[in-house]
């Protein structure tokens, strides 16, 4: 129960027919040929860790979670010493489920290519990662105990979890974090010398038909994948990435999908311009997950007084969102505290120029 | 396709600014359902012309301001139903509909409308009214006399027990009755049971959160458990100030006002303790039989104080916490190596 105590919110989280559904595949392109040139074995067993890594380096392959390279990411874990390695799929936006699905359906892949992360890495502890929302009732499908005898571990408590998956870890010692996808084609790259082409996505929302989670070739439209799920009706707005902290996507025909976007979501536009003004009920200081005072940051940013938001703590923000969640007025405060954090930045320069 | 400028996050809470302001009023409303029992129609005639009152004044002064009113903002509703329920039914509308006037143009626009005053407009209303005609607010009609809609009220007004309390005397009306609020009193504020009702609905509904209460009633409750301000036993002098005094009544619907009210937890604390303190000492040392509107008053001015240094703290425990961790992280590594 030490979840129920976190600061945060309680999300429905919809994600259920997605997650529940197979995964599919959707490609523009044939990847049969579509192999990298090496001489290393198509046998994880006889790798050595560097050649793990140079096969990662080969196949291109990138981290969902934060973008960055995976060679990268496995040589520095493995100069730091890292003592357990996890695989992400904690997943705990609504809507968005396409690093759990990936995890359930392509069990062997994923285990295998966690395996292989933390061979790479110097042969760690390895866990999955998955979050356990307080109300887990909308979710039918049970995650089990473990994936090809990886155990899965749960991040209990309200969203946002992923910023308390370091504390599940703690005792186990230090802890690095890699998205399931990748892992999955780590396998492939070690297994089938495959470049990274594809990636995984979630195609839903309250406009999509049949929501569910995609296999697609990098570079498609999010009007592609409509097409292919489905739509109801003519969405109001489109969101690339999770619900809680995707951007707008501005034109969906030529928006290029990518392996950081892991969800395309069509969502009706309910609320029109129905916004408030500020009546400092104080609740977005009630949800924090980081303890700062939201009320008074965005207070000073609207009185354009961006000097005070150092005293407030601003630049601890983790953009999570449930500020501009909770709030009855429907103050955008999470989008403000963004703005306000780009133009300290650019103020930053001429004022060192200044001095 | 529709391009409104939508922004992160894209699910938001049900729950708007409202539904906020409804549960308020909802738990009002039994408030009025007793002062309509007691006194009759004139109880809800001195509602009715109080929000019309404080509605045409936020409307006028929102146009003053060149801002579009906004049907949905029932924030002056809320003042508007508030403060009647603190004078006596016998009030003669012109000092309502003053005190209202008050309230919403010279605490509530002045300091910039909906969120931004720093005083509670009802409390500073009925304060300006207690000031301008405290023989009309403090002077009460006997429950179950029927009064005169309009008019001046024929009946005969005498002070409640509360001035039996400032005097120094003990009230004589029966246990039973002062909890069932039979007795000469506001006409909002003598249902004690219904009171504690409206404060376990607001709490439920999240409309108020539970810090400020929790230490106003309990530093209020301890003080008159232990030092009666008249000779009586401890519970006696409870039953008495709780149901004679303003102050609960105000703990639930004053007090937690969301434009006054700090906002972290702490300094809730702090406001909820500093606000019992003062509502003790006025009504220990002060010229006035309901004093709490004068208390919350000077408390409302503490308000950012104790934010802005509860942040401080906060500031410094971070710190200290981050610190300890680093050591944690530097001592694991140096075990490694």
């Amino acid at each position: 129960m030490a979840g129920f105590f976190t600061r945060g919110i309680i999300l429905e989280q919809r994600k259920e027919p997605a997650l529940r559904r197979k995964l599919r595949t959707f490609f523009n392109a044939n990847y049969a040929g579509m192999l990298f040139e090496s001489d290393f074995p198509c046998d994880g067993a006889a790798l050595a860790g560097e050649q793990i890594i140079e096969i990662a380096r080969l196949a291109r392959i990138v981290d969902e979670r934060d973008g960055v390279l995976l060679h990268e990411k496995l040589e520095k874990a493995r100069q730091m010493g890292i003592q357990v390695v996890v695989g992400d799929a904690i997943d705990d936006e609504p809507y968005v489920s396409s690093q759990m699905n990936p995890m359930l359906f392509l069990p062997t892949e994923a285990a295998e290519g966690l395996r292989l992360a933390a061979k790479a890495v110097g042969n760690p502890k390895i866990y999955f990662a998955v979050y356990k929302n307080l109300n887990d009732m909308d979710l039918k499908t049970k995650i089990p105990k473990d994936i090809n005898g990886v155990e899965i571990r749960r991040i209990h408590g309200r969203y946002p979890a992923e910023i308390r998956t370091m504390d599940t870890f703690d005792k186990d010692g230090f802890a690095m974090l890699v998205g399931v996808c990748s892992l999955i084609h780590l396998y492939r790259a070690v297994y089938e010398h495959r470049l990274q082409s594809t990636c995984f996505v979630t195609v839903a929302g309250d406009c999509v038909v049949n929501p569910m989670n995609l296999e697609v070739s990098i570079g498609m439209t999010p009007t592609q994948l409509f097409e292919r799920c489905g739509l109801a009706e003519d969405p109001g707005y489109v969101v690339i990435g999770g619900s809680m902290t995707g951007t707008v996507c501005e034109d969906p025909d030529s928006y290029p999908v990518g392996t950081m976007s892991r969800a395309v979501l069509a969502l009706r536009d309910e609320e029109k311009k129905r916004r408030y003004q500020c009546i400092g009920c104080g609740r977005c200081v009630e949800v924090c997950p980081e303890s700062l005072t939201p009320f008074y940051i965005n207070r000073y940013i609207e009185l354009g007084k961006l000097e005070e938001l150092a005293f407030y703590d601003m630049h601890r923000c983790i953009g999570c969102g449930t500020c501009s969640y909770v709030c009855p007025a429907k103050v955008d405060i999470a989008d403000n505290i963004k703005t306000a954090r780009a133009e300290i930045e650019r103020r930053r320069p001429v004022a060192k120029e200044a001095d | 396709m529709l391009q409104y400028e939508q922004k992160a996050p894209y699910v938001r809470n049900r729950d708007s600014a409202f539904t906020f302001m409804m549960d308020v009023v909802i738990a009002l409303l039994p408030l009025y359902f007793m002062a309509f029992y007691f006194y009759g129609f004139r109880a809800l005639m001195m509602g009715l012309f109080s929000v019309a009152a404080a509605v045409v004044s936020d409307v006028v002064c929102l146009l003053l301001e060149g801002k579009k009113p906004y049907l949905r903002d029932i924030s002056s509703v809320v003042i508007g139903m508030i403060l009647p329920l603190m004078m006596s039914a016998a009030t003669p509308y012109y000092v309502v509909v003053s005190a209202e006037v008050f309230a919403v143009v010279f605490v509530k626009h002045v300091f910039g409308g909906v969120g931004q005053s720093v005083f509670n407009p009802a409390a500073a209303g009925f304060a300006f009214a207690a000031a301008c005609w405290p023989s009309q607010v403090f002077s009460y009609p006997a429950p179950f006399s029927s009064l005169e809609v309009f008019g001046p009220v024929s009946q005969t007004l005498s002070n409640g027990p509360s001035w039996n309390l400032f005097q120094g005397g003990v009230p004589t009306i029966d246990v039973l009755d002062l909890l069932l609020g039979k007795f000469m009193g506001p006409m909002g504020l003598t249902n004690i049971l219904v009171l504690a009702t409206c404060l376990f609905y607001l709490l439920f509904r999240g409309a108020i959160g539970w810090q400020a209460p929790l230490s106003f009633f309990a530093i209020m409750v301890t003080a008159m458990l232990c030092f009666p301000r008249v000779p009586e036993s401890g519970p006696m002098s409870l039953v008495h100030e709780a149901t004679t005094g303003m102050w609960v009544f105000g703990g639930i619907f004053l007090l937690n006002e969301p434009g006054t009210l700090p906002k972290r937890s702490s300094a809730r604390l702090a406001y909820g303790a500093l606000a019992a303190v003062f509502t003790i000492l006025f009504q220990r040392f002060g010229q006035m039989e309901q004093t709490f509107a004068f208390a919350l008053l000077l408390t409302n001015v503490f308000g950012f104080t104790l934010d802005r240094n509860s942040e401080r703290l906060l500031r410094q425990l971070r710190r200290a916490y981050l610190a300890t961790r680093t050591k944690h992280s530097e001592k694991k590594s140096a075990q490694r190596a």
